[in-house]
């Protein structure tokens, strides 16, 4: 049975007055219920993406769903709470009269204040004015903003950003937190490690398009998955060796060999490098980081001429030519 | 859009800015229109004093000019106030990006800017009624200090000189939020506001009224038009000046209402296609 989908978008596009092309014929599926981690370099589209989701700009071509409905109609947006880039409120409003202007024009009642600011860790700070907020505590009203509807799905736009690691870290626990009860949480960042400890499942955006998209296993696997990792002397012998008994899959970083192949097969290999005189110092399996599958992937994408990006869990032959190791 | 006219009257009430400029306003017409003029003519020596009498000169201050008298201010310094404090609603939303917050909520963007346009009809319209009393209760103590007596308009003269002011008001409160929105930006749409004000209209138009070409042009400007209007609300010391306005007042008053719903319109229109953020 299909699951349900929070958000859904057919070849969305988004070019600008100026020229620039910040949306790229998007096709994005996010479940009902999941916290999807929209990951993408600086620049890559994201921000456009979530205003266009948001109906705050106009799509030169393609359509979407959000929550339902058409992005920035009265149905899509009382169901959806966000923050977008900035958290943008009123600097000579304390931050809980902010929530008030914002809970009026939501058509929510004022008493949804104080639980958002409880949530969000700002009930001692809501009285004084947001220009005096750090960036952190501009970042947790903006999350505050965005809960007073008690959306159905929540867009959170690089929520992290500018904050201290204690901040990060409260940020990231809130964010899991949200996710009980079924709620859709669509993440967008750069920050590899943020996605990878808070997302269900990745969509991975260069150059305006969606590049890659799945849970972060299956883009390691698409990438090469696992390798093993043999440290041996002298590395020129072991290099032979191993070349003989898995063709193409070995390749030299540096002092060490990586190998694509079934981590069960270590033993064997150990043995018959062993048996050779090789001397093997290190021989484990490498996992590759999911920083490894974003440069792979968004390399790619510089390419000139492209096919359409595989569906997620396909490509899995794919060599890991860009990798390195952790 | 009365979600919007809530939220909008959290926002405009307590903007400080706001008050200030209705501060600057009721204190121009008390400090400079009134108690000025009233200490220049009452205390200058008779050696210096003009043709006109200083007892006749007085009058202008008392109750039976007091609808001119707000209406002059009206023209002037309220048609800078109120296209400042238009231009602040509307551009500040997009400087502080708060734009996009509110147009995430909710209420469809023509409901977001319906509520705010319809405060800050509501804003002019109570900054009008604070002049109009303004004006009344110093005129009243003008009359009062000088010991002489003055008749207060009839009923039918005051009504209709508060419309015109309410309206003359709200339409340069439109035509700032109007460039607010278009110039996106609080220095741009003041300054752009203030210079067609004051030098495009006023000054500009001022000299070269004679020219035919541009007297044909200007009979179709707000600021000749609301002159028309005033002038229909004649100072009791002198004669009308009717004769040498270029419009009628009807004419003037059915022209401001075309560009009331011409500025609101325009404003709906671009608030309603643009895009908000990005390049």
């Amino acid at each position: 049975m299909a699951q349900a989908l929070a958000v859904e978008t057919h070849g969305l596009t988004k070019r600008y007055s100026t020229g620039v092309l910040a949306v790229n014929n998007l096709d994005l599926r996010v479940r009902a219920g999941e916290v999807y981690g929209f990951l993408g370099p600086n620049g890559a589209g994201k921000t456009t993406t979530l205003r266009l989701l948001s109906g705050l700009l106009h799509p030169t071509s393609g359509s979407a769903i959000v929550a339902g409905a058409m992005p920035g109609s009265p149905a899509s947006l009382a169901r959806m709470g966000a923050m977008v880039e900035t958290p943008a409120f009123y600097p000579y409003l304390s931050g809980r009269d902010n929530l008030r202007v914002v809970a009026r024009y939501a058509g929510v009642p004022t008493s949804r204040i104080e639980p958002v600011l409880k949530l969000v860790d700002m009930t001692d700070r809501a009285r004084h004015k947001f220009k005096t907020y750090s960036t952190g505590m501009k970042q947790r009203l903006g999350v505050a903003a965005a809960l007073l509807k008690g959306p159905d799905l929540l867009i959170l736009d690089e929520p992290t950003s500018g904050l201290d690691p204690q901040g990060t870290i409260e940020m990231r626990a809130l964010i899991k937190e949200l996710k009980q009860g079924g709620r859709t949480v669509l993440l967008s960042s750069h920050l590899l490690n943020e996605v990878e400890l808070t997302c269900d499942r990745v969509g991975v955006i260069a150059k305006g398009k969606l590049v890659a998209e799945g849970t972060v296993d299956e883009l390691r696997a698409r990438s090469g998955g696992s390798a093993l990792l043999i440290r041996a002397t002298p590395l020129d012998q072991a290099q032979r060796l191993v070349e003989s008994l898995v063709p193409g899959q070995v390749r030299v970083d540096g002092d060490t060999l990586l190998l694509s192949v079934d981590p069960s097969q270590a033993a064997s290999i150990n043995r018959r490098l062993v048996a050779d005189g090789v001397d093997v110092s290190e021989l484990r399996v490498s996992e590759q980081s999911l920083e490894d599958v974003f440069l792979e992937l968004t390399e790619t994408s510089n390419s000139p001429h492209r096919d359409p990006p595989p569906q997620a869990g396909e490509g899995k032959d794919q060599s890991a030519a860009a990798g390195k190791t952790p | 859009m009365i979600a919007s006219l809530r939220a909008e009257s959290i926002k405009t009430r307590k903007r400080w800015a706001n008050w200030i400029l209705f501060g600057i306003l009721l204190a121009w017409i008390l400090l400079l229109t009134y108690l000025t003029f009233f200490l220049v003519v009452t205390l200058s020596p008779k050696s210096i004093q003009g043709p006109v009498p200083a007892s006749v000169l007085k009058r202008r201050l008392f109750p039976e000019n007091f609808v001119p008298s707000v209406l002059n201010a009206a023209s002037s310094i309220g048609a800078a106030i109120t296209l400042i404090f238009g231009a602040l609603s509307t551009a500040s939303e997009f400087g502080w990006l708060t734009v996009q917050t509110i147009l995430i909520q909710k209420p469809t963007r023509s409901a977001v800017l319906g509520g705010k346009l319809l405060l800050l009809g509501v804003a002019t319209l109570l900054l009008s009624v604070a002049m109009f009393a303004a004006t009344a209760l110093a005129s009243y103590a003008a009359v009062t200090l000088d010991g002489s007596s003055s008749a207060w308009p009839a009923w039918e003269v005051i009504l209709k000189g508060f419309g015109a002011l309410v309206l003359q008001l709200t339409v340069w409160t439109m035509f700032g939020a109007f460039l607010g929105i278009a110039f996106r930006s609080a220095a741009a749409a003041i300054g752009g506001g203030l210079i067609y004000l004051f030098v495009a209209e006023a000054l500009v138009g001022g000299l070269f009224r004679n020219t035919p070409v541009v007297k044909e042009v200007l009979k179709f400007l707000p600021g000749i038009n609301a002159d028309a209007i005033n002038v229909a609300f004649p100072v009791t010391i002198r004669d009308s000046t009717a004769s040498t306005q270029l419009v009628s007042a009807g004419r003037g008053v059915v022209t401001l209402l075309v560009y009331l719903v011409v500025f609101t319109a325009l404003s709906l229109l671009i608030w309603q296609r643009r895009d908000v953020g990005g390049s």
